[in-house]
């Protein structure tokens, strides 16, 4: 096969595997602005106007704001802001003291963090309940913020990061007599700009996503979520197509506001810890 | 200002330590504790190790045990399989590549539960595929209720949802490959398919097993999908073991069992993780890297 042609067909391969890849949300999409009776129309026999928004409507949108999901996202944002926030503080401090000081079981303690990143959340998720209802959060937006803080694979990016920084520039900047604070918020933060993106796009994402938790630590569903809010809405609205999809669109699109901008530094930071890890 | 340097170390670490002791590690400790205790009439009883005893003896743990394995045998070969072809592609420098590198990005933002409302319609008998498929002359197939498709389904959407995540994995370590390896194997005449399977795979590997182990860990929980589509069933097929320790402790209010059925789970992953971690300090060497 000549070059020419093996180019075409990778080509080729790459075009109609994106095109695939993507047709269910393009689906989704196009079928949350028809009207629920149009849902399945253009289906049987198959038509590519299915993939269209015919006839156009924006009448689901209107219909899961009047059932309250702008305040279910207005809490998800919450806790996913308060999460963020507290995680950059909390897992660069941590990376910076990993990074920059020696002390006597050192690498042991890094080794933990490490194995607590490869066991997933959901493992703890059900024990979490019992530690978290001792301390009396249930039903309290702290049980969904706060064991969420602490993240391993944050202070590992961190370190990680940190780690790379010339010790020159910690050692002059002691010398001019700057604290060590001083020093991370002045020398070290604005360095790691890239690391702070990705790793705060990782603690955002993270909530965003999280669904067993919220689903056991909030078990009165006052303060919904966005996963376990859709959840619910699935249950309760189990043919209201358009609605079911516009709430899915929705809840998809929040994260991917902030993620095509930042690809670049998500994929650069989750992609390097990998390598290293 | 002067601070010693162990005031200091306690400063900063101490919340992101304090923080993963106590969310991370005691739950581990504890769902050990409470597996050693049954709750009969609202009073805690200690019985050493006889919730893992009656587990053990226990049928429906056992075939839900096996709905856990297979599933995790055919969703984590694909899933790695999967994601290292969108790699291929997503590395390919080709005019027009901006636009499809951000559509293969694109099931990221997608949460599971997300993929499984959309999923679930696309998947209904009178849904899109069956619609497509018709036009092929194929079906109605009933994907979600039918034992025999429902735990392949859910496997095709946790795929769908999972493979760009670990793709950015697998870029990462196609782009730590230095080219000249590569362009060096081209000048001594090794076509396309060799250089793959030679050249590239060999130096991918540390990444591939990070990928396989991490995906592994995921998978074995995987929880949303199982809640929202299926409770377990059409009669078990989809029941598995996270689903079945959730049903236990938090539908039939059995926590012993709950968290002995976790304390499974952990150790078998705890197990998967140690074996990475040997195979990883082992690989560099054999490598020459």
């Amino acid at each position: 096969m000549s070059p020419t042609a093996r180019k075409a067909l990778i080509y080729l391969a790459i075009a109609v595997t994106a095109f695939v890849f993507v047709l269910p949300l393009w689906w989704a999409i196009a079928s949350s602005f028809r009207p629920n009776d149009a849902m399945f129309a253009d289906l049987f026999p198959f038509t590519p106007r299915a993939l269209l928004p015919e006839p156009f409507t924006v009448e689901a949108y209107v219909a899961i704001f009047e059932r309250g999901f702008g305040s279910i996202i207005a809490n998800t944002l919450l806790v996913a802001g308060l999460t963020t926030a507290l995680g950059l503080v909390v897992n660069a401090l941590a990376g910076y003291a990993f990074a920059l000081f020696e002390f006597p079981g050192k690498s042991a303690v890094l080794g933990v963090v490490v194995v607590s990143f490869m066991l997933p959340f959901e493992a703890i998720a059900m024990p979490l309940y019992s530690v978290v209802s001792q301390l009396g959060w249930i039903d309290h937006v702290a049980a969904l913020v706060v064991p969420s803080v602490a993240n391993g694979l944050a202070v590992f990016l961190f370190y990680q990061f940190f780690q790379q920084v010339p010790k020159d520039y910690y050692e002059a900047a002691r010398l001019e007599g700057a604290g060590w604070l001083r020093i991370l918020w002045s020398v070290y933060v604005p360095l790691s700009l890239p690391t702070c993106i990705s790793a705060g796009l990782m603690l955002f994402i993270f909530q965003w996503e999280a669904f067993l938790w919220p689903l056991l630590a909030m078990p009165a569903q006052q303060f919904k979520v966005i996963q376990v809010g859709m959840a619910a809405f699935q249950d309760q609205y189990t043919t209201a197509w358009n609605q079911l999809f516009g709430a899915a669109v929705i809840t998809a699109l929040i994260p991917m506001l902030l993620l095509i901008p930042l690809q670049r530094y998500y994929v650069q930071g989750l992609a390097g810890s990998g390598i290293k890890g | 200002m002067n601070r010693s340097p162990v005031a200091l170390l306690v400063l900063t670490l101490a919340p992101a330590l304090l923080g993963l002791a106590i969310f991370r590690a005691y739950p581990i400790g504890l769902a050990f504790y409470e597996s050693l205790y049954t709750t009969i009439g609202g009073e805690r009883i200690f019985v050493g190790l006889g919730n893992y005893a009656d587990l053990f003896a226990d049928s429906g743990f056992w075939k839900s045990m096996r709905v856990t394995l297979w599933f995790n045998l055919i969703i984590n070969p694909l899933q790695v399989a999967l994601a290292l072809a969108l790699a291929l592609m997503f590395v390919q420098k080709l005019p027009g590549m901006a636009l499809f590198r951000l559509l293969f990005l694109i099931p990221i933002g997608v949460s599971l539960p997300v993929a499984v409302i959309i999923w679930r319609i696309v998947l209904l008998p009178e849904g899109f595929l069956n619609g497509a498929l018709g036009a092929i002359g194929l079906g109605p197939y009933r994907f979600l209720t039918s034992p025999d498709f429902a735990l392949y389904s859910i496997i095709g959407i946790a795929t769908w949802k999972g493979i760009s995540y670990w793709m950015i994995f697998l870029v990462g370590g196609l782009q730590n490959i230095p080219p000249e390896i590569n362009e060096a194997a081209r000048l001594e005449g090794a076509s396309p398919w060799q250089r793959l399977w030679l050249v590239t795979l060999p130096l991918l590997k540390p990444t591939l097993l990070f990928v396989l182990v991490a995906d592994i860990t995921i998978n074995f929980l995987l929880f949303a999908p199982v809640f929202m589509l299926t409770g377990g069933g059409p009669r078990g097929s989809t029941n598995v073991l996270m689903y079945e320790a959730y049903k236990s402790g938090f539908v039939f209010g059995d926590m012993g069992r709950a968290m002995a059925i976790v304390v499974c789970l952990v150790v078998m992953l705890l197990i998967i993780v140690a074996i990475q971690f040997r195979l990883l300090s082992s690989a560099p060497a054999r490598e020459g890297k």
